[in-house]
């Protein structure tokens, strides 16, 4: 029987293993029966403990009404000490099973819990890059945090809602073989009784989402302040927002005021309801009392019953509720789980051959092998969208789709918005399929990257975007993620992107704790680190995209030197305008408009071209000064 | 020069060596005997408790980030909310005390009942009865919903007063202390803190005071119908308090270091999907995996802590609350023989015992969230506990000349970056100051901004230092430009007007015509009224930028320090900006941290920062033809 946490390797297999079957995504109710399927034996086990469990409700009215009546009313001690010495057994057989049940529905839940959040770890691992083009971060995030939990909540309220069916049947019989006209009354009434508060409730949802939205907004207002808190403090303003999020304050107080008062209302109904329908029993059962139909210990024991039958009615309503807020959770995880990589791995793929060099067909550029290239634009979207192709990935230039269709849009409007989502998000993916299957236009040796396997191009082109994130954990995880390098190496590393004074900086030096996305850093620490990380990974092919621009120019100065040193006899290409990096190049590309127009060295396209000389004249913004200069020196 | 990795050998550690996230005895054996097995469960438990007060512990007292209050400054601070609020809270206690005291009377009406049955006369009496019964729901359904709505509004009204304070002492935190510290803890204060505080205040606070009054008043009732019947009963009960003791000591800790777990998920989750770019260039994605699983695995450990806790509560609760049903059953028989008590109150005193096991788990279940919920409440008032940076004076100053004077600070205890630092700035110059990362030039910038006072010397405006200047002065003197041009959630006015609140419409467009973004805001059909920010109007880069700018046409100050590393001007915009930065900077004194050298170039003054002292100071052409000078190499390594 599964235990938590499960072991999941849908969509991703650790090891480079086989996945085992996705889950089935074609319709919200296939998918929920495919994530209880998954754990039925332990959903099983836990219905079965909990009709223990349920032992004292189900008979201890009955046991406590003939004890009245065999041994209090006529005085029988025997009887009594009998009658008692069985309700102490089945309440001790309910207090071992309770614990039982307990255990069992912390294990249902977490199931569902943890395998829910490792799918999505295991999609992302499985999409790459894709999934951020195609999803809204946060929607990912929610299906691990919020929807996960919902999942959990539904196999807990589907074990106990088969208890207390069976409970519900058997206090029936019980009640329907004493007396059929007080059984039928509380058979009608729980499910009155539950259902009286009903009409309450669709106002009191729709005061609660209210409430929620305006809780989330604020929770949103303060998280603003926060990140803006150095402008707050150094510019001002504090007064303005502070008092902007006392007035969201109060209107959130508001609509939980409002919230609470359908809240009270409900439970007021509740009390009335429950009052009512006990004094009606009791009075009919008195009068079948008096009429000798009934003993005493009867009626006391319907007394008991009264109170428990709302439980599993209760329980009913629980569940259709749980369903469907699980369904909900099903249609966001869905449109997270139903995603698929675009790559279509070659059905007879090729190596990469070992030498060659790289070549971008749609604007002409070429990497020689064993050559520092530095690519020069003024426009950077260009070289960045150059440095995206030699790495084979889809650029970013879509936006991603959310499911959040907007608050206040219900019904035909709402299935309207979701439909045209889909197909806005089918067509990203159509195309992106389509760029995938083509041919690519970047050759390594003359070979098309479309036609080797994917991870075989991850292996040989690291391309270290401006993008490109830490993770928390040691600087020693930072520089050499994988373990694979020696004291020697690391340290190499460091001193080539110029990031000793982070080392020093860090308390514990490799063992220092960076935190989450190197948060705590500077914006230049950050960036020599990431650096670091790729000079070490000593990838054949490296692509770096403005590798220092947060970065003084003392520093990089030294790094361009020392990048240009290591990487020496490998292919490598940096995306830069600085002219601290230009001489070291062995080449340099200028691209405009798309189009790799110029090359040459440093000095050569300085003399010969004009343009070269107003991209990197501008970034000096010296205009003129440069002949000057050189005049002089 | 030092080497900087000297260390290195030390803290270079062998990974392939490293413990596993869950240590083997937290792992149940798969076979043994059924004593053998619960010993090992008992050593388990033992182990989780120690991990979970550990994390727990570090909780408390974070090696980085802001403070945490103690539980006497989370009680004073709820007694004056609650002081505040008097009457509400007298008129809370009153109406559900009604309410749950209405509800008491019901069993004692159906006991008389039975006893007129049993005594053969209830024909006569039944219907009134009953009426009189209907008659008390009715007015315990009226009471519980005016109890209920009394309950709500005081939840609410002092949940609004308590977040709306931790936002007032965040505003009001120290500029020195915000400028330096990261802003990830207080992220988690302000969002998941804070949502923890709420559901104690919102709902525990009332459901706790309701629950114990519920208790209080049926331990009455069962007394007023038979002490006899009672006592017992109550006895047992009391039987599992020290268990009861015992789980409300561990549960708050177990719970707080449970959701830290879920917010271990959460971040390593959030990172790998932000960066799955980087996950996937580098080949991340089975580390990626592989840390996902770890901080389940752990969350999973803090998962089995509690629920052996329940576990453990529920053995003794379940009995506890349940058996007083056998023993009224016995001691009323016992009761009845002797003629002591009638069936009637044996039938009230089942009813009560019945209703009491509810308000009895739920008064736990409360104390345990209130505990949880004052936890977090200290780490909210934690924050108001960073001691202030600077104590304004009266002084005013006198003209705009900045001057520092022997400039030393250090961020670390005897580490000083700066060695006595003299620098005087002349109205109107535009002064650059360049150096490699690390040699002090942007802490010189903060001393000059005056977001750090410094550990020696001074820096005066018009004779004035500017540690004594209250900050909404200080923000009109001197300006510290950085690159966040981060756009509030709020209105176009609300994001311009920061430094000077009062500003009026006219100064905003002024402001905004000036660094050239008044044509796109006349655009938007709200004008200034248009909400900025996340899920609003979006902004491109060059408008937040502007927005940025515009800030400081309306703060005004006559100097400028802009910290070029992170300066406003992303590459991608430069261009469009080029002539809203210098509507900003005509007229003003300018500190430029350089990093691109056409900035210095085209500064009056360039100052040349190494190892925390001025090395080179002068123009441009006469540093240029100093043949050693560090600023020459550079300028010839740049233009080469």
């Amino acid at each position: 029987m599964r235990d938590f946490p499960p072991v999941i390797d849908t969509f991703y297999a650790r090891g480079g293993g086989e996945p085992s079957a996705a889950p089935d995504t074609r319709t919200r109710t296939r998918f929920l029966l495919w994530m209880l399927k998954l754990q039925w034996p332990v959903i099983l086990t836990t219905t079965a403990l909990g009709m223990f469990w349920q032992l004292p409700p189900m008979f201890g009215p009955f046991i406590f009404g003939r004890a009245v009546d065999e041994g209090i009313v006529p005085g029988s001690a025997h009887s009594t000490v009998q009658w008692a010495g069985l309700l102490l057994a089945v309440t001790l057989i309910g207090a071992v099973f309770g614990i039982l049940m307990h255990t069992y529905i912390v294990r249902t839940w977490l199931i569902a819990l943890y395998g829910t959040m490792k799918m999505v770890t295991r999609k992302a691992a499985q999409m790459g890059h894709v999934l951020p083009r195609r999803t809204p971060t946060g929607e990912v995030l929610s299906v691990a945090s919020a929807d996960s939990d919902e999942f959990g909540a539904l196999t807990e309220i589907l074990a106990r809602t088969c208890t207390q069916l069976v409970a519900y049947l058997v206090v029936a019989f019980i009640v329907l073989s004493t007396s059929v006209e007080l059984g039928v009354l509380l058979l009608i009434a729980a499910p009155v009784l539950v259902g009286a508060a009903f009409p309450l409730l669709k106002p009191l949802h729709r005061r609660q989402e209210i409430e929620r939205g305006r809780n989330s907004d604020l929770t949103s207002l303060a998280t603003d302040i926060v990140a803006g808190l150095r402008i707050l403090r150094g510019i001002g303003g504090e007064r303005t927002f502070g008092s902007n999020y006392a007035t969201q304050s109060q209107l959130a107080r508001q609509a939980g005021q409002s919230a609470g008062i359908w809240q009270a209302g409900i439970e007021a109904v509740g009390v009335l309801f429950s009052g009512v329908f006990v004094v009606l029993l009791v009075w009919l059962g008195t009068r079948q009392v008096i009429s000798g139909e009934l003993t005493i210990g009867q009626l006391i024991s319907f007394l008991g019953y009264a109170l428990f039958m709302i439980y599993p009615i209760q329980t009913f309503f629980e569940f259709a509720q749980k369903l469907t807020r699980a369904t909900v959770s099903a249609r966001r995880a869905i449109a997270i789980f139903e995603q698929q990589p675009p790559w279509i791995d070659a059905t007879d793929p090729r190596g990469l051959p070992e030498h060659g060099d790289l070549v971008d067909e749609e604007t002409g550029f070429v990497a020689h092998e064993g050559q520092l290239t530095i690519v020069v634009s003024a426009v950077p979207e260009d070289t960045s969208a150059l440095a995206d192709r030699l790495g084979r990935y889809l650029t970013t230039d879509v936006e991603p789709i959310s499911e959040d269709i907007g608050e206040g849009v219900k019904g035909r409007a709402a299935r309207r918005a979701r439909a045209e989502r889909e197909a806005e998000r089918a067509r990203i993916a159509a195309r992106d399929e389509e760029r995938a299957r083509q041919r690519w236009g970047v050759t390594l040796g003359g070979v098309d990257l479309s036609e080797v396997q994917l991870t075989d191009v991850r292996r040989r082109i690291l391309v270290s975007d401006s993008g490109s994130q830490l993770f928390a954990g040691t600087l020693q995880d930072a520089v050499d993620p994988h373990g694979r390098l020696d004291r020697h190496q690391a340290e190499d590393a460091l001193r080539v992107a110029n990031a000793e004074d982070v080392y020093d900086a860090l308390p514990g030096g490799w063992q220092g704790q960076l935190d989450e996305r190197g948060r705590g850093l500077s914006g230049g620490q950050r960036q020599r680190v990431v650096l670091a990380r790729a000079i070490a990974a000593e990838a054949p092919v490296l692509v770096l995209v403005e590798p220092t621009s947060a970065v003084d120019a003392h520093t990089e100065a030294r790094i361009a030197e020392r990048v240009a040193d290591v990487r020496r006899g490998r292919t490598t290409v940096v995306t830069t305008v600085s002219p601290l990096w230009l001489h070291h190049a062995d080449r340099i590309v200028l691209v405009q408009d798309n189009h790799a127009v110029a090359e040459g060295t440093h000095e050569d396209l300085l003399l010969d071209s004009p343009d070269y000389r107003r991209v990197v004249t501008r970034a000096m913004d010296v205009d003129g000064e440069v002949e000057e200069v050189g005049a002089r020196g | 020069m030092v080497d900087l990795l000297a260390t290195s050998p030390d803290t270079w550690r062998d990974r392939a060596a490293d413990a596993p996230v869950i240590p083997q005895e937290l792992i149940p054996p798969r076979e043994g005997s059924f004593t053998d097995r619960v010993r090992a469960l008992r050593r388990r438990h033992a182990l989780r408790e120690r991990r979970a007060l550990e994390n727990y512990a570090q909780s408390r007292k974070p090696e980085r980030g802001w403070p945490v209050a103690d539980n006497r400054a989370v009680l004073a601070f709820f007694r004056t909310l609650l002081r505040e609020r008097r009457r509400v809270f007298v008129a809370l206690v009153v109406l559900n005390g009604l309410a749950a005291a209405t509800g008491l009377v019901v069993p004692r009406l159906l006991g008389s009942l039975i006893n007129e049955t049993v005594a053969g006369d209830a024909e006569s009496s039944l219907n009134s009865l009953a009426l009189l019964i209907v008659g008390v729901v009715c007015a315990q359904a009226l009471l519980t919903f005016v109890a209920q709505r009394t309950s709500t509004i005081f939840g609410q009204d002092l949940l609004s007063s308590a977040r709306e304070y931790i936002v007032r002492t965040i505003l009001a935190l120290p500029l020195g202390r915000v400028e330096s510290a990261s802003s990830g803890d207080l992220v988690t204060r302000v969002t998941r803190d804070v949502g923890t505080m709420s559901r104690s205040v919102q709902y525990g606070v009332p459901m706790a005071i309701i629950s114990s009054l519920t208790v209080v008043l049926s331990v009455i009732a069962m007394l007023l119908n038979s002490v006899m019947l009672a006592v017992p009963s109550l006895m047992v009960i009391g039987l599992a308090f020290p268990q009861v003791r015992r789980y409300l000591q561990r549960a708050p800790k177990g719970y707080i270091n449970e959701g830290a777990t879920y917010s271990r998920i959460n971040s390593t989750l959030t990172e790998t999907v932000e960066g799955a770019r980087t996950v996937e260039a580098l080949g991340l994605a089975d580390r990626r995996v592989q840390a996902g699983d770890d901080d389940i695995d752990i969350s999973a450990q803090a998962e089995r802590y509690t629920m052996t806790l329940r576990n453990l509560l529920f053995a003794v609760i379940d009995v506890a609350f349940n058996a007083p049903r056998v023993v009224t059953l016995l001691v009323g028989a016992y009761g009845y023989a002797q003629g002591w008590v009638s069936l009637g109150q044996i039938t009230a005193a089942v009813l009560y015992v019945e209703a009491l096991s509810g308000p009895l788990d739920r008064l736990v279940g409360e104390v345990d969230r209130l505990q949880v919920g004052a936890a977090s409440t200290s780490r909210l008032l934690g924050i108001a506990e960073v001691p202030a940076d600077r104590i304004a004076g009266t002084e005013l100053p006198d003209g705009p000349e900045l001057v520092g004077e022997d400039l030393r600070f250090a961020y670390r205890e005897g580490h000083d970056v700066l060695h006595g630092v003299d620098l005087r700035l002349s109205t109107g110059e535009r002064l650059a100051i360049v150096g490699p990362s690390g040699s002090g030039k942007s802490t010189l910038g903060r001393l000059l901004s005056g977001i750090n006072g410094p550990r020696t010397g001074t820096v005066t405006v018009g004779g004035v230092e500017l540690v004594d200047l209250p900050l909404e002065t200080l923000r009109t003197e001197v300006a510290l430009v950085t690159q966040e041009h981060h756009v509030f959630k709020g209105s176009v006015r609300d994001n311009i007007i920061l430094a000077r609140e009062d500003s009026g419409d006219d100064a905003v467009w002024d402001a905004l015509r000036a660094v050239g973004a008044a044509e796109w805001v006349e655009r938007f059909p709200t004008g200034l009224d248009t909400q900025l920010g996340s899920g609003n109007q979006p902004l491109t880069p060059a408008q937040a930028q502007q927005v940025a700018l515009a800030r400081l046409i309306i703060a005004d100050p006559h100097t400028l320090v802009l910290d070029e590393a992170t300066s406003l001007i992303d590459p991608r915009t430069a261009r469009t900006l080029e002539g809203s930065m210098s509507a900003l900077l005509e007229g003003r004194t300018v500190v430029a941290i350089a990093h691109r050298l056409h900035t210095a170039h085209d500064a009056d003054r360039i100052a040349v920062v190494i190892d925390g002292r001025i090395v080179e100071l002068g123009s441009h052409h006469e540093l240029v033809s100093r043949p050693d000078g560090e600023y020459a190499a550079l300028w010839r390594a740049w233009t080469s």
